[in-house]
């Protein structure tokens, strides 16, 4: 009994500060051209690799960049193309997952065989395949990144649709005249977005580490705009003598990603939802 | 309890084993380091490589690496130092007046490996198996222009060609693809192109040991003919990431890590900045620049090429990028090659006189905005680079920056090497990164591309005025027999292309090579593909 409280209090204080922790970086990166104290793509080499000053307050990368300016703006390029995905990925998956699951019949096998086939590769070599197949590039790697995750959101909602259209209150809405477009629209969509929200959390990290990691193989954004897993990959070069230029992009990956990370699992603690793994 | 008992069992034994288990670890750690520093004063170099040696077969091509390959097989003559030829396995050579028929006197008493002599028709043999697959060796001049090969008696050789070509000698210095292979290593057709039997070779080292990814082991030929090298023993590690090597240095693992980019630049400065290793830089090996193309009309203007020379920082760029271990280029080849002493006038960086130029050229700011335009066209172009060279990238980005505050937008872009080569041959780019082919062969390499076409840098400069004249200057400099002549028309193809800033030379790239102390004496190969291994010094 005790046990179930502390872990409640527990999951509640998690949520409460990864929640914080996501708010202040979603500020960061919107207010980041107010707030940077430099432009980030500003090459001064006679500054270069300096240690932190009052001017540079996390010092500058090999070209005299500020560190600092390029890991707010750097923010702005992850959260904001997660966001994108996510969005992206759960339109599209919605939209397959309400017909699928709505419909029924050959319609439903058709769609759900071919998202048994995307999943059944790992995602990142499937994205790596698309990436090299459109050329490297930031909208790329966006595209790439959505054409495998949908298959998640198009499931998940495909077994709930199904589950829940045999409902008595479907039928009763159904008994009482209500067109599909209206079922779906008043009764089916309601139920099935704030479980998908929460896997949405938990895919938001996924993404991040996902754009990263492309940016780091130099497929991803394109150089000068900074980014987290672009900059890791720059700083690489001077690991002896300034592992800080890799340590505070990584710093910021880690944060970002547990913070969505702990956030999705207390959510779906609440709401009692099963990952997907 | 009986259950719990073989539990416990189990599970002392499994702790029992691993304690087995670390503890031979630390004991073999411990035999091979002692191992490893009395094989060092015993005359033994170890020395890592990025890739597997691959075939030792002297006339393929990747991913049999040049390290090794001139390790076992030697040229008639060898590339000294400024470009001075020397007699190596040819004794001496007489050249006829109209340079068409070279003579080679070979030398006496040498063997190969396998015991048999080095003599003109095992190099009549090798000579012939070149030209069987003449296609795959035709970016070497002289097998384009190589008629017929003569064995005159035991130990001289004729070599005739169709037209005089003077780096014929040159092109045998380097490291492939006329080099030796012993009658025991032929295969039974006699072609090598698709594999030799063995590697038998006349050089100083031979294959003892080798696997594949990971290591391959020289031994010092005991026979060689010419002087013995200090280490009876050559190890190369195949270590393909450059942090790991240097790791592997610092642990005292590997004598010396050598090469281009073998190490990174930051590794580089701060192995050399703790005093407890020798570090070396040589003389550049080649000069890194920038390829304006001329077939994009905005290029085509001298005015704009010479703005964009003056446009940026070139000795801030050089110095802040490779950390001081690239030097600022002025000249498009270093002087340290032949032909080369040509007078010429640095292009300082100067923002006001970029500006002067691209004004005079037509491109005038606009107001209110942050790019020159001409006739409602943005002044922009673009520059492609190997993204997976951080220099390139790195210097992209610098010029970008710089490039923007005279009015000029460059997009970046980063292309795989493959990608790179293609476009540039196809002359489809505004501005690439370029490298001269270093020693031995330029200058003669350089010259003929710029009017050669089908490399990329010919098409560069079409748009020139000169460009026909320019072709005919090459080819009258290939051909010549003449040596003040050869020399005075170095000179005018230098100077006008110099002039004509198609090519902007950035830096002279430079080896590397950091050693351990053990290691008294370290001389880099004046070829630019030749091993280190003969020249250096172990302290006993």
């Amino acid at each position: 009994m005790i046990s179930s409280v502390q872990m409640a209090s527990k999951s509640k204080w998690a949520l409460i500060i990864s929640a914080a922790i996501l708010i202040v970086f979603f500020l960061v990166s919107i207010l980041a051209p107010w707030i940077a104290p430099h432009d980030p793509i500003q090459v001064n080499l006679a500054i270069k690799l300096s240690s932190p000053s009052w001017e540079y307050p996390l010092g500058t990368d090999h070209l005299g960049r500020c560190n600092l300016s390029r890991l707010l703006y750097g923010a702005r390029v992850s959260l904001g193309f997660a966001s994108l995905i996510f969005a992206a990925s759960l339109g599209f998956g919605l939209l397959v997952g309400m017909i699928a699951g709505f419909k029924g019949g050959w319609i439903d096998l058709l769609l759900m065989r071919f998202c048994d086939g995307v999943m059944a590769f790992p995602n990142l070599v499937l994205v790596l395949g698309i990436v090299g197949l459109l050329g490297p590039g930031l909208w790329q790697v966006v595209i790439a990144l959505m054409m495998v995750q949908w298959v998640y959101y198009a499931r998940m909602i495909r077994g709930m649709v199904v589950s829940m259209k045999e409902q008595n209150f479907i039928a009763a809405a159904r008994i009482s005249g209500s067109s599909t477009g209206k079922i779906i629209r008043r009764h089916l969509l309601p139920n099935v977005l704030p479980p998908i929200m929460v896997m949405g959390t938990l895919e938001m990290g996924w993404a991040i580490m996902d754009i990263s990691a492309l940016s780091f193989l130099g497929l991803g954004i394109q150089p000068p705009t900074p980014e987290w897993g672009a900059m890791i990959q720059e700083g690489k070069a001077f690991i002896r003598s300034q592992p800080e230029l890799m340590i505070y992009p990584g710093l910021m990956i880690l944060f970002v990603v547990i913070s969505f990370n702990v956030l999705g699992e207390s959510l779906s603690e609440r709401f009692g939802i099963k990952r997907r793994y | 309890m009986q259950k719990y008992k073989t539990k416990k069992g189990l599970l002392i034994a499994f702790v029992a084993s691993i304690f087995l288990v670390t503890a031979g670890c630390s004991n073999d750690d411990a035999a091979s380091q002692s191992n490893e520093s009395t094989e060092g004063s015993s005359t033994s170099i170890t020395m890592s490589w990025p890739r597997d040696i691959g075939a030792m077969n002297p006339h393929v091509y990747n991913p049999s690496q040049l390290l090794t390959q001139s390790m076992i097989y030697e040229p008639l003559v060898s590339y000294e130092e400024g470009g001075e030829l020397k007699p190596h396995l040819a004794e001496s050579w007489t050249i006829s007046e109209d340079g068409l028929e070279y003579t080679f006197k070979l030398r006496e008493n040498v063997k190969f490996t396998d015991g048999s002599p080095f003599d003109a028709s095992i190099v009549k043999k090798n000579f012939d198996t070149i030209m069987e697959n003449k296609s795959s060796h035709s970016w070497l001049g002289v097998i384009n222009v190589l008629e017929k090969t003569e064995v005159i008696d035991d130990l001289t050789f004729k070599m005739v060609l169709s037209e005089p070509y003077y780096p014929a000698l040159q092109d045998l210095a380097v490291v492939r693809p006329v080099r030796f292979l012993g009658e025991s290593g032929f295969p039974e057709d006699g072609d090598t192109s698709k594999g030799i039997t063995k590697p038998v070779g006349t050089g100083p080292w031979i294959l003892e040991d080798y696997k594949k990814d990971e290591y391959a082991t020289f031994t010092r030929n005991p026979d060689y003919w010419g002087d013995a090298p200090e280490a009876e023993k050559v190890t190369i590690k195949i270590i393909p990431d450059a942090e790991t090597r240097v790791l592997a240095f610092e642990k005292g693992e590997l004598d010396l890590i050598y090469g281009e980019g073998a190490i990174s630049m930051d590794s580089f400065n701060h192995l050399k900045e703790s005093g407890e290793y020798k570090t070396d830089l040589s003389e550049p090996v080649g000069t890194r620049s920038l390829l304006l193309n001329t077939t994009n009309e905005k290029l085509a203007d001298l005015n704009v090429r010479l703005a964009l020379q003056h446009g940026f920082n070139k000795e801030a760029m050089v110095e802040g990028i490779t950390l001081g271990i690239e030097e600022k280029a002025d000249k498009i080849l270093s002087t340290n090659f032949p032909y080369t002493d040509v007078e010429v006038d640095a292009i300082e960086y100067d923002v006001e006189k970029a500006a002067s130029y691209l004004d005079e050229a037509g491109w005038k700011m606009p107001s209110g905005k942050s790019i020159r335009e001409k006739d409602g066209q943005p002044l922009e172009l673009e520059l492609m680079y190997d993204k997976t060279d951080p220099i390139q990238k790195a210097m992209a980005e610098t010029l970008q920056a710089e490039w923007s505050a005279i009015g000029v937008k460059l997009n970046i872009t980063g292309v795989e090497l493959t990608v790179q080569i293609e476009r540039r041959k196809a002359g489809d780019f505004d501005v690439d990164f370029w490298y001269n082919y270093g020693a031995p062969y330029d200058p003669h390499s350089f010259i003929n591309v710029v009017a050669e076409e089908g490399w990329g840098v010919s098409e560069a400069h079409s748009k020139l005025p000169m460009k026909e004249e320019l072709n005919k200057q090459v080819d009258a400099a290939l051909a010549s027999t003449d040596e003040t002549e050869r020399q005075e028309l170095y000179g005018t193809i230098l100077k006008t292309l110099q002039e004509q800033s198609v090519i902007v030379p950035v830096s002279y790239m430079k080896k590397t090579v950091v050693y351990q102390n053990g290691i008294e004496e370290f001389v880099f190969p004046a070829n630019r593909d030749e091993h280190p291994f003969n020249e250096i010094n172990v302290s006993q």
